[in-house]
């Protein structure tokens, strides 16, 4: 995996089109690449794959472990098919798209850019999220929107509950029109109609306060 | 004995009551546990007499370098003395204290931290040596300020509140702070107690994995662990890949906890060592596995106590605060009218209004510290520490820190005897066996 990774970061210096044929499903593969480049996997790949990415585009042909494209600052991944626990856990930008289903904590901690699944995803979907959007095509598990703090999370199928402080809020026809917009980007041509969830705000502060800490707001 | 007040009810007991009844939850505060426990005074050094004879103790060379997490990274971490500054997050602390820290870390040659919260500039620009610390929170994760890392810290738990994440009360979390950590300004910040993307120590060897593929395999890669189920936590955070393993006990310092945290969980840093050290013994990796402990360490006794223990190097935090001038009165501050306790007896680190600077984002408090100023006292006390580490190593006959072994320390308490398995002065019995 060194070699494999070394040679991908001096490749995407140089700006290449690279493809990875038998990745084996081996974790960690594609970490840490800083340049704008085009990478083609083809085959599963394991945990951490595409994580701390800045920039470039990564397609994978095939399903994908824990933690897909984790801490990515930039860039694009496209996962055609099934990613594990803890997709798109704390990205800062960019975006993720998974053709299948997601498991648990899909899109946890995440602090900007978005994450789109066509299929299904596991329980805390969104969990202390802090900004970016999630798209759901599908059905959202258990404890939706957890403790997040702000950010979008749209579902198109059932929520299974909403997390502890989500709350429903009406989708404007502009939010539709956008959300619709990126599902087209990404070959999806159904308009349905989407829950949005996003933080009530009522754990954004202590319910009280002592006198010494009430004297220093 | 029969005595004048209940000592179950005690003032302080009873106080605590009324404040919960008018509060409605639990209490914060800042500083470090105020429970007594078994300590590093409890422990003595056994110097030279007639059995083995001292190095001259003002002149004689006494090595004190320090190299850590050598197991698999190309470039471990060597440090000119085996105390680092621990990781306090900007947002706990000013921009001023921690650029101070960055300094006073350059100074000595040794390495700071960076804390929850991700890397201020200005430390970075400062410390020669730091460390990039992997939180669960990842607040202002970036792996661009990863790649430039001294050596990686992933956090597991914090001594003075394991099991639980970080806390900034809402007074300390203003715009740069908030944008920093992509959290809406003026939140109560409780941060996530588990890590986003790994929980079991299964799934921690593929993040160690990846962290080193991320630094290209360069720097060591640390793990932090509060001190609780020290010689299971150690083992398996050693079989996960750990080049060193921090071990923060009951003692250490925070920002910001709940009391109840702070005070009933964990244990004290002695036996921590102890049970680090047998634990990486049993699987062969003593002295091939970094082991840092940290919590309470206030002097180059406390410090060498600590290495002689077992550890290879240890961590401040308070200690260092302190001499940046934490609880101290200075000509700006007044401590009583600011923050209702005499200096020496603030722990008010979470509210913000620290009197002289270091624990605030206030732009005025802020100004009480001088950055340059605190740095040299910084160094001028790590210094110290390091000088009183190597007095004592030379009184013990030995030229290097390194060679401080436990036979070297005798119990002054039964409690002290058992916790770091040394035999109570006077007597050839260690208890606890």
């Amino acid at each position: 995996m060194r070699a494999l990774n070394r040679r991908l970061k001096d490749l995407a210096a140089e700006g290449a089109e690279i493809t990875v044929t038998n990745p084996g499903a081996r974790h960690n593969t594609g970490v840490g690449i800083f340049h704008p480049c085009k990478i083609n996997i083809e085959g599963s790949v394991g945990y951490y794959s595409a994580s701390m990415i800045d920039g470039p585009e990564i397609t994978i042909h095939g399903n994908a472990g824990w933690a897909l494209g984790e801490n990515m600052m930039s860039g694009k991944i496209v996962l055609t098919k099934d990613a594990g626990a803890s997709v798109a856990s704390t990205i800062r930008g960019g975006e993720v798209f998974v053709g299948g289903n997601v498991g648990a904590r899909a899109g946890i901690s995440m602090k900007g850019g978005a994450l789109i699944v066509k299929g299904n995803s596991g329980f805390l979907t969104g969990f202390m999220m802090q900004k970016g959007r999630i798209i759901v095509c599908g059905d959202a598990g258990e404890a939706v929107g957890d403790s997040m703090y702000e950010g979008e999370i749209y579902v198109a199928g059932n929520v299974g509950s909403l997390g502890n402080d989500a709350v429903v809020e009406d989708a404007s026809e502009d939010e539709l029109l956008d959300v619709w917009a990126t599902l087209e980007r990404y070959g999806i041509a159904e308009r349905p109609t989407f829950t949005k969830i996003v933080s009530g705000k009522k754990l954004y502060h202590m319910d009280s306060l002592e006198r010494l800490e009430k004297a220093a707001i | 004995m029969v005595t004048d007040r209940s000592q179950v009810w005690s003032p302080w007991t009873i106080d605590d009551i009324h404040a919960k009844a008018e509060l409605g939850r639990y209490r914060i505060r800042g500083f470090s546990t105020f429970q007594k426990v078994t300590h590093f005074d409890d422990l003595t050094f056994l110097s030279t007499g007639l059995t083995r004879f001292p190095l001259e103790g003002y002149k004689e060379k006494c090595n004190t370098r320090t190299v850590l997490g050598a197991l698999n990274a190309e470039n471990p971490l060597v440090i000119e003395t085996p105390i680092y500054i621990t990781g306090m997050s900007y947002g706990a602390l000013s921009a001023n204290a921690k650029t101070a820290l960055g300094k006073a870390a350059t100074m000595v040659g040794t390495a700071s931290c960076t804390g929850d919260g991700g890397m201020l500039q200005a430390e970075r620009a400062a410390s020669e040596k730091l460390i990039y610390q992997v939180l669960p929170s990842r607040y202002g994760f970036n792996p661009h300020h990863l790649a430039q890392a001294q050596a990686v810290e992933i956090v597991v738990g914090q001594g003075a509140k394991p099991g639980t994440g970080g806390m900034l009360m809402g007074v300390k979390v203003l715009d740069e702070i908030a944008e920093m950590r992509d959290l809406p300004t003026g939140i109560d910040q409780r941060s996530p107690a588990r890590h986003p993307d790994w929980l079991g120590p299964d799934d921690l060897a593929v993040k160690i994995e990846q962290l080193r593929e991320a630094t290209d395999w360069s720097v060591p890669i640390h793990v932090k662990l509060g001190a609780c189920r020290v010689t299971d936590d150690v083992k398996l955070a050693a079989k996960a890949g750990a080049d060193g393993i921090v071990i923060d006990s009951m003692v250490a310092g925070t920002g910001a906890s709940a009391e109840v945290l702070l005070d009933h969980s964990g244990i004290p840093t002695v036996p921590a060592i102890v049970m680090a050290r047998e634990a990486l013994r049993e699987l062969g990796l003593y002295r091939k596995v970094s082991l840092i402990a940290s919590g309470g360490i206030r002097s180059g006794a406390d410090a060498a106590k600590a290495l002689a223990l077992g550890a290879d190097a240890v961590a401040i935090g308070i200690a260092a605060l302190i001499a940046l001038n934490c609880n101290k009165e200075i000509p700006e501050s007044d401590f009583m009218s600011e923050v209702g306790v005499p200096a020496g007896s603030c722990h008010h680190c979470h509210t913000g209004k620290c009197p002289v600077g270091i624990t605030t984002q206030d732009p005025e408090l802020m100004k009480r510290l001088d950055p340059d100023e605190g740095a040299e006292r910084v160094a001028n006390f790590i210094n110290s520490m390091t000088m009183e580490m190597a007095l004592l190593t030379r009184s013990l006959g030995k030229g290097d820190v390194h060679s401080l072994e436990p036979e070297d320390l005798a119990a002054l308490t039964i409690e002290a005897s058992a916790m770091a398995q040394i035999p109570l002065v006077g007597t050839n019995k260690v208890f606890g066996t």
